[in-house]
């Protein structure tokens, strides 16, 4: 039984840079990184091999430099990792992106029967949370959002019980197999690979499936699949809080300001 | 243009957030009709379709769904509006596929007809408009003001078919939290750049001179900085005191979204572009490391 991660590569948003000039995103020497929550997605399938012997595999679909992600999966102990690359994907929501991702998936399904598909809750840069959603309902897999345990797996029985983060309250479901998983950060705490891992993930290939490989119409995916039409991005209008004294350079008559202020305001109970 | 507003419900109450989706319909221009899985409808003027929560549960997505795309075939809405919760996170994309529509997700304003959405942590903004005659949309949690509950609705009774493979099995209390921010009037809350774990506690202390409590941004609780229970924002807790000042804290969208709705919002920060401006009343411009000291001093003395 396979156990997939879905995993994308993200520009480190902690670090995206605003040019002040063009109200643009500044993109050069901006790191890339494994989406935070798909971490969790790919530790929870290495969890679940280790534990059942499931075969993980680790899918992600992107520009070809996405390789170096998918390098990484094989340092933590993937047993197979494909990058989905093609310029007809190029520019896709997460309608287009999803049908990607399935298609590889049922593809993969067709060798061995897939059990499990973990996504990130969401990705840190386009924040839609649709893609784990989008490929359980191609997929006709049963849909389990915002999980943070899995309570238990029957592989022989293909069931599977799951526990849900809410507002205030877990809710635990059960459901029957095969299922599509999006993690939550207390999912698990991801590993680190090891050094030997490492270096044998240099010599472990990626898999490249384009278009050639997966023959989807060309108007489904890409651009021209997507559902949604981004007319542009830009730097928010701030209507900025009041900036109070000289902090730097004049601490004491600043905290004496702000204490004013507060105190003017009622805010403290002094 | 009319707007299908998927409202909410817990234990038999109506949540805030529904009366938020009929704002936002307001601000969009729609006429509205409302769907709820609950007890009784939310009390807003127009039709508002309700199903039975003892029969289609507080949560099947299955049914609900169900309820949901029979509303849909009622009514023939332009837009499907959901609350950007853990239910509409889980169940517009569901309705999504099954209308083969797009979805715009956690839509935090409305622009000349199109959805403004926040990305890279609140730095930065999208406009999106959906590309067909229909869409879903989600919306997020405090974007837009509730309007008042005072309405009387034109209640419908939905009845669907349906079954689901989905077992609910029970619910189980969020782990107890050992601070309870949600009833703090003040918290003082340390980010990043409070710089290292140890400083946490001149923020800490801060938070006591001030009368308050400590509270804290993600990325300090995953250093492993402060306990979890701490953390203010949607991974967190959400809270309104009446005073919230935030130390070296940037603002990515998930903390704003915690502690927006703070009667007064003091931000120190040494970049004053940084996101936390936009919800703060007022700015220092400074490292909080110098500017604790000098706070505690003169709260001490008075």
């Amino acid at each position: 039984m396979l156990v997939i991660s879905c995993i994308k590569q993200v520009p480190d948003t902690t670090q995206v840079k605003i040019d002040p000039v063009t109200n643009t995103l500044v993109r050069e020497g901006i790191p890339f990184i494994v989406n935070p929550y798909d971490t969790h997605a790919l530790e929870e399938g290495l969890a679940l091999k280790d534990r059942y012997g499931l075969l993980a595999i680790a899918i992600s679909m992107g520009p070809p430099n996405t390789e170096a992600t998918l390098k990484k999966a094989c340092a933590l102990g993937v047993d197979q990792a494909i990058l989905l690359s093609d310029r007809a994907f190029g520019g896709a929501d997460t309608l287009a992106t999803s049908q990607v991702l399935a298609s590889a998936i049922d593809r993969l399904g067709k060798e061995e029967e897939v059990g499990i598909v973990f996504c990130g809750k969401q990705t840190i840069d386009g924040d839609t949370a649709q893609v784990g959603p989008g490929i359980a309902t191609r997929l006709g897999f049963t849909q389990l959002t915002l999980v943070d345990r899995i309570e238990w797996l029957d592989v022989p029985n293909k069931r599977i019980r799951v526990r849900r983060k809410l507002e205030g309250r877990h809710e635990i479901v059960e459901a029957p197999l095969p299922v599509v998983i999006t993690a939550v950060r207390e999912l698990n705490r991801p590993r680190y690979p090891t050094v030997p891992m490492r270096l044998s993930a240099q010599e472990t290939p990626v898999a490249l499936w384009d278009n050639q490989v997966l023959q989807l119409d060309v108007e489904t995916v890409g651009l021209k699949g997507s559902a949604t039409w981004v007319s542009k991005i830009f730097s928010p209008e701030r209507d900025q809080g009041e900036i109070i004294g000289d902090g730097v350079n004049d601490p004491e008559g600043t905290a004496h300001l702000l204490l004013d202020k507060m105190l003017a305001k009622d805010l403290l109970a002094l | 243009m009319k707007a299908l507003l998927v409202c909410e419900q817990r234990e038999g109450k109506i949540l805030d957030t529904s009366y938020e989706l009929v704002a936002f319909a307001d601000r969009l221009g729609a006429e509205k009709v409302m769907v709820l899985v609950g007890k009784e409808a939310p009390k807003v003027d127009g039709k508002v379709y309700l199903a039975d929560v003892d029969k289609f549960g507080e949560y099947n997505p299955d049914l609900h769904k169900q309820v949901v795309l029979e509303a849909i075939q009622k009514e023939n809405p332009d837009y499907v509006v959901f609350v950007h919760s853990s239910y509409g996170w889980d169940l517009a994309p569901r309705v999504a596929a099954a209308l083969k529509v797009g979805q715009v997700s956690e839509v935090v304003n409305i622009v000349d007809g199109k959805f403004e959405l926040a990305l890279c942590n609140a730095k930065l903004r999208r406009t999106v408009s959906p590309k067909g005659a229909r869409a879903v949309l989600t919306v997020q949690a405090g974007a837009f003001n509730a309007v008042e509950a005072s309405g009387s609705a034109q209640v419908e009774a939905i009845e669907v078919a349906g079954s689901s493979q989905l077992q609910f099995v029970g619910y189980e209390p969020a782990e107890k939290k050992d601070v309870d921010l949600g009833r703090a009037e003040i918290i003082v809350s340390a980010g990043r750049g409070v710089g290292k774990k140890e400083n946490v506690a001149i923020i800490a202390e801060l938070a006591k001179a001030f009368g308050g409590e400590l509270g804290a941004s993600r990325p300090v609780v995953d250093a492993g900085w402060v306990a979890h229970s701490h953390q203010v924002g949607t991974t967190g807790q959400t809270v309104s005191p009446k005073l919230y000042v935030a130390c070296g804290i940037s603002g990515a969208i998930q903390h704003l979204a915690g502690m927006k709705k703070s009667d007064f919002i003091v931000a120190i920060n040494k970049d004053k572009d940084a996101p936390i401006s936009e919800a703060a009343d007022v700015m220092v411009v400074a490292d909080v490391l110098q500017l604790a000291p000098v706070l505690m001093e003169k709260l001490r003395a008075a």
